[in-house]
C-alpha cells in the first residue's frame, strides 16, 4: 500500500542527524523538492521524505528520516536509527560546536544501527566559506579515522547535497552486491536479524532495506 | 233584186235573221248590260222616241265621253305633278352622289395617315415595354425604396428591405451583362447609383440593428435583427459597433439583473433575494453561482441567437470575446459578496464546500465563458477561497493543538485532543473524497492536519519513557493510518505513518527482547559467548572452564527459562499489553521472541560443541532449539 506508484527494486532508509540548526532539514528539502526552504522551523521529533533515485540501473527508493537537533527529542529520533541504512551526520562548518559533537553522535549511530550501515559525513553550509569556522583537513581527516564518508555541501545553493545522498546510496548498494547485506526476510521492509554474528541482545541489529515487493502491510 | 243577186240577199238576210233567231239574251251579258242601261232613258216607247233613239244614243255616247275627257284631265295633271317630283329627286340624287365623290376622295388621305399613325404607334409601344423592362429590371420601384430607405424616421424595419437589398445587388450583377452588350456609361451609372441605395440602406439597417440587437431574444424580432446581422457582417467596422453596443447593453442588463436577483428577488418577492440566504454560505453561494451560470448560458444563446445567420466570420472568437465583455459586470458584486463570506468565521468544512462549489460552477462557467474577467474572477475566488480554508483547518488544528495534555500512562491511548483531530481529518477527507479536486485536496488536507497532528504526538511521546514512547507513537500512528486507509490519495503519508509504525515497533523489540534478557540473566551468558567465539581459534581452554560459563550457571539460566516458558506472556513489558493493535502485539512478542530463541540457539550449539568439554549436554538443555521455538511461537 506504501508502495507509491512507481516501480523501485529497492527501500534505503536513511536517517539525518546532528546539531541543531546545521541545516539537516534543509538538506533534505534540497535533495526533494531541489529547493532551498530558507527560515526552517525546528524539527519537531522527525520528518519524514522519500525519492526515488537510480543506482546502477535499479530504481531505488529512499525513506529518509530528518531527525531533530535538539537535546530533548533524543529518545524520540533514537527509534529511527534502527533500520536505517545510511546515516548522514551533518554539522555547520561555520560553527565548530556543531563539528566538536561529530564523536557523540558517532557513538550514538554506532551503538544504534547495525555495523553495515553506511555514514556519511556531511560539513553543511560551504556556501558561507566567509564565515568557516572548521578546516575541510581537519573534517577530512576526521572523517578517515572514522571510516567514514565526507563531503561538504550547501543546502542553499545545492552544491554536493545530491551528491551525498547518491554516494551513500551508491555504498550500500555495493553492500548487497558484496553481500555483507543479508537481504532475505523482506517481511516488513525493515528486517531484523537477531542472530548475526556481532548483533547484540539490547540493541536489535537492524538489516534495513526491503526485497522487491517491500512493505506488504 | 235580180233573182240570182235575190238569192244571196236572201241568203245573208237568212243568215241574219238565223242569227237573230238564234240568239239568247239571257246569256248575253253585254246585251243584257246594254239593255238595262237602254232601260234607264227610254222609257217611253213612241214613234218619237223610236226615231230620235239614235240620236239620243249618239248623245248619250258623247256625253259620256266627253266626262271622260273630263276625268281624264285630272289624272293628266296628277301625272305632271308626279313626273316634277320625280325630276327633283333625280336632281338630288345626282347631288348627292357628286358629294359622295368628294367625300370619298378625302377619306382616303385620312385613311392613309391613319395607317402611318398606326405603325407609329406600334413601334413606340415596342420601344415603351423595352424602356419599361429596362426599368424593372435595372431601377427600383418607389415601394422598393420605400421599404430601403424608410419613409420617415420611424422604427419599423420591414423584411422587405433584404429582398430590396438582394434586388440592388442583382441588378448591380447585372449591371455586367449591360457593360457586355456596350452600354458602358448606362451600366456605370447604373452601378453607382445601386451602390448609393445599398449604402444608404446598409447605413440605416446598421443604425436600427444597433438599437434593437440588444431585444435579440424577443420573438417578434429575432429573425428581423439575425437577418439584419448576417448582411451586415460583410462590413466589419458596422459590425463591430453593433457587437459594441450589444455588449454594453447586455452587460448592464445582466448586471442589474443579478443585483436584482439578490436584493430584491423574482416578481412579488419569489423567488426570494438571493441574500435572504446570506447566512447561510453554502446556500448564498449555491444560488449566486447557479443563478450566474443559467444566466451566462442564457447569454451565450443570445449571442448564438444573434450570429445565427453569420457565416462569413469568426463566429466562436467573436461569441467569446462578447461574452466575455458581457460577464464583467457581474465581478465586482460577486467577488464582493464571496469575499464577505470568506471573512466571516465559518468552520472549515463549511470553507471546503464552498471551495467545491466553486470549483464546480467556476467549471462549468467557463466552459461557456472561456475567458475574460469572470473566468479571472471565478479562479481567483476558487483559490482564495482554497487557501482560506488551508488557513481556517490550519488555525482550527492549531487550537485544538495549544496545550499539549500527557497520555495516561494505565493506557497510553490517543489523546481526546489526537482523537478529535483524527475525526475532524477523517470527516474532512470523507467530504473531500467526494470533490472534484480530490487528487490533490486529499493529500493537501491529510498533510495540513497530520503534520501537527503527529508533531505534537511526537512532543507527547517525546516525555515519556522509552517503552511508553514507542507505544504510545504506535498506537497513535495505528489510529491515523486506519483512518488514511479508508482513503485513496494518500499513500504517501500512509508510507511516511507506516514507515513510524516499522521504527516504533524495532524500538519496542528491541526494549522487549532487552528485557528478556534482563529478566533471564541471559546478558553475562551472551556477551561471554561473543567473547568467546569471537576470540579467534587458538589455544584457548575449553568453554566449560570459562567462568560464568559454567553448567550449574548454565542450568541457574535455564530454569529460568523453563519458568519463563511455562507462561511466555508474563514475560512481556505492561506496555506491550497497552498496543491497541493486536498484530502489533504479536509481531513484539515474535520478534523479541526471536532474539531470545537466537541466543538460545547459540549457546545450545556452545554446549552441544564437544570441544567444549561439556558433560551430558542433553541434562543442561532439556529443550533443542526447535523445540523451544515450538513453546514460544506457537
Amino acid at each position: 500500500m506504501s508502495a507509491g506508484p512507481y516501480n523501485y527494486s529497492y527501500i534505503f532508509k536513511y536517517i539525518i542527524i546532528g546539531d541543531m540548526g546545521v541545516g539537516k532539514s534543509c538538506l533534505l528539502h534540497q535533495f526533494t523538492e531541489k529547493k532551498f526552504m530558507a527560515d526552517c522551523p525546528h524539527t519537531i521529533g522527525v520528518e519524514f521524505g522519500t525519492r526515488i533515485i537510480e543506482v546502477s540501473g535499479q530504481k531505488i527508493k529512499l525513506q529518509i528520516w530528518d531527525t531533530a537537533g535538539q537535546e530533548r527529542f533524543r529518545a524520540v529520533t533514537r527509534s529511527y536509527y534502527r533500520g536505517a541504512a545510511g546515516a548522514l551526520m551533518v554539522y555547520d562548518i561555520t560553527r565548530r560546536s556543531t563539528y566538536n559533537h561529530l564523536s557523540s553522535w558517532l557513538t550514538d549511530t554506532r551503538n544504534l544501527t547495525n555495523p553495515s550501515t553506511v555514514i556519511f559525513l556531511i560539513g553543511n553550509k560551504c556556501d558561507l566559506e566567509g564565515q568557516r569556522d572548521v578546516t575541510y583537513e581537519e573534517a577530512s581527516k576526521f572523517a578517515e579515522e572514522n571510516g567514514l564518508m565526507f563531503v561538504e555541501a550547501s543546502a542553499k545553493t545545492g552544491d554536493n547535497v545530491e551528491e551525498a545522498f547518491l554516494e551513500t546510496a551508491k555504498k550500500i548498494y555495493q553492500s548487497i552486491q558484496d553481500g555483507r547485506l543479508d537481504l532475505n526476510a523482506a517481511e516488513s521492509g525493515v528486517q531484523h536479524k537477531p542472530s548475526q554474528p556481532g548483533g547484540r541482545p539490547g540493541s536489535a541489529a537492524g538489516g534495513d532495506q526491503s526485497g522487491r515487493d517491500n512493505c506488504a502491510c | 233584186m235580180p233573182p240570182g243577186k235575190e238569192s244571196e240577199k236572201d241568203h245573208v238576210l237568212s243568215k241574219r235573221l238565223g242569227k237573230i233567231l238564234e240568239l239568247r239574251f239571257e246569256n248575253d251579258q253585254d246585251t243584257l248590260d246594254a239593255l238595262s242601261q237602254l232601260s234607264t232613258f227610254y222609257t217611253n216607247n213612241t214613234l218619237h222616241a223610236r226615231r230620235n233613239l239614235r240620236s239620243q244614243i249618239e248623245k248619250r255616247n258623247l256625253d259620256i265621253n266627253k266626262e271622260f275627257l273630263a276625268s281624264f284631265l285630272e289624272v293628266k295633271k296628277s301625272f305632271d305633278t308626279i313626273y316634277n317630283e320625280v325630276a327633283d329627286m333625280s336632281k338630288s340624287i345626282a347631288d348627292m352622289t357628286q358629294r359622295l365623290q368628294n367625300t370619298k376622295t378625302h377619306t382616303k388621305q385620312l385613311l392613309q395617315q391613319t395607317n402611318s399613325l398606326q405603325d407609329e404607334r406600334n413601334h413606340n409601344v415596342v420601344e415603351q415595354n423595352i424602356a419599361e423592362t429596362l426599368l424593372q429590371k435595372y431601377q427600383l420601384t418607389p415601394e422598393n425604396m420605400n421599404a430601403l430607405q424608410g419613409n420617415r424616421k420611424d422604427q419599423f424595419m420591414s423584411f422587405e428591405i433584404f429582398s430590396v437589398l438582394d434586388k440592388v445587388q442583382n441588378i448591380h450583377n447585372n449591371c455586367k451583362v449591360l457593360m457586355q452588350t456596350g452600354l458602358q456609361t448606362l451600366a456605370s451609372d447604373i452601378m453607382e447609383q445601386m451602390t448609393l441605395y445599398q449604402e444608404g440602406a446598409l447605413e440605416r439597417l446598421y443604425r436600427w440593428t444597433q438599437s434593437h440587437a440588444r431585444n435579440v431574444e424577443s420573438p417578434e424580432l429575432t429573425d428581423i435583427i439575425t437577418q439584419a446581422m448576417a448582411r451586415l457582417q460583410d462590413r466589419p467596422v458596422l459590425f463591430k459597433y453593433i457587437m459594441d453596443e450589444y455588449c454594453i447593453c447586455r452587460k448592464g442588463k445582466l448586471m442589474e439583473d443579478f443585483i436584482n436577483a439578490l436584493t430584491r428577488g423574482g416578481p412579488s418577492g419569489n423567488p426570494a433575494p438571493i441574500e435572504m440566504r446570506s447566512h447561510d454560505p453554502q446556500i448564498y453561494i449555491t444560488d449566486m453561482l447557479v443563478w450566474l451560470n443559467k444566466a451566462v448560458l442564457a447569454e451565450k444563446q443570445n449571442l448564438q441567437l444573434l450570429l445565427k445567420l453569420c457565416d462569413n466570420i469568426e463566429k466562436e472568437e467573436i461569441i467569446t470575446d462578447s461574452l466575455a465583455i458581457i460577464c464583467e459586470g457581474i465581478c465586482q458584486p460577486l467577488r464582493a459578496r464571496v469575499e464577505k463570506v470568506l471573512g466571516t468565521s465559518f468552520p472549515a468544512s463549511v470553507l471546503y464546500s464552498v471551495v467545491n462549489l466553486l470549483r464546480y460552477y467556476n467549471k462549468c462557467i467557463c466552459k461557456v465563458v472561456q475567458k475574460g474577467q469572470v473566468v479571472e474572477t471565478l479562479t481567483t475566488l476558487k483559490e482564495r477561497c482554497t487557501l482560506s480554508f488551508f488557513d481556517r483547518l490550519r488555525a482550527n488544528v492549531e487550537e485544538r493543538l495549544v496545550r499539549v495534555e500527557a497520555p495516561a500512562p494505565a493506557k497510553l491511548a490517543p489523546t481526546s485532543a489526537v482523537q478529535a483531530l483524527l475525526a475532524t481529518l477523517r470527516d474532512t477527507l470523507a467530504t473531500a473524497n467526494m470533490s472534484d479536486g480530490r487528487e490533490t485536496d486529499m493529500p493537501n488536507i491529510t498533510g495540513c492536519v497530520l503534520e501537527p497532528l503527529l508533531r505534537y504526538a511526537t512532543e507527547q511521546a517525546s516525555r515519556l519513557p522509552a517503552a511508553d514512547m514507542a507505544v504510545y507513537t504506535l498506537n497513535c500512528v495505528r489510529d491515523a493510518l486506519a483512518c488514511l486507509q479508508m482513503f485513496e490519495f494518500t499513500s504517501a503519508r500512509a508510507e511516511r505513518l507506516t514507515a513510524q509504525a516499522d521504527a516504533q515497533l524495532d524500538t519496542l523489540v528491541a526494549e522487549q527482547a532487552g528485557a528478556l534478557v534482563h529478566r533471564l540473566r541471559l546478558g553475562p551468558l551472551y556477551a561471554i559467548l561473543q567473547e568467546y567465539s569471537g576470540s579467534g581459534t587458538g589455544e584457548k581452554k575449553p568453554l566449560a572452564d570459562v567462568p560464568g560459563m559454567e553448567p550449574s550457571n548454565l542450568r541457574a539460566f535455564l530454569e529460568k527459562l523453563d519458568y519463563f516458558a511455562a507462561s511466555p506472556d508474563e514475560a512481556l513489558l505492561p506496555q506491550i499489553q497497552l498496543l491497541t493493535s493486536t498484530k502489533h502485539k504479536k509481531a513484539v512478542q515474535k520478534r523479541a521472541f526471536e532474539v531470545l530463541l537466537a541466543i538460545y540457539k547459540q549457546l545450545y550449539q556452545a554446549v552441544n560443541d564437544p570441544t567444549n568439554n561439556y558433560e551430558n549436554p542433553q541434562a543442561i538443555f532439556n529443550k533443542t532449539p526447535e523445540e523451544l521455538e515450538k513453546v514460544l511461537l506457537k
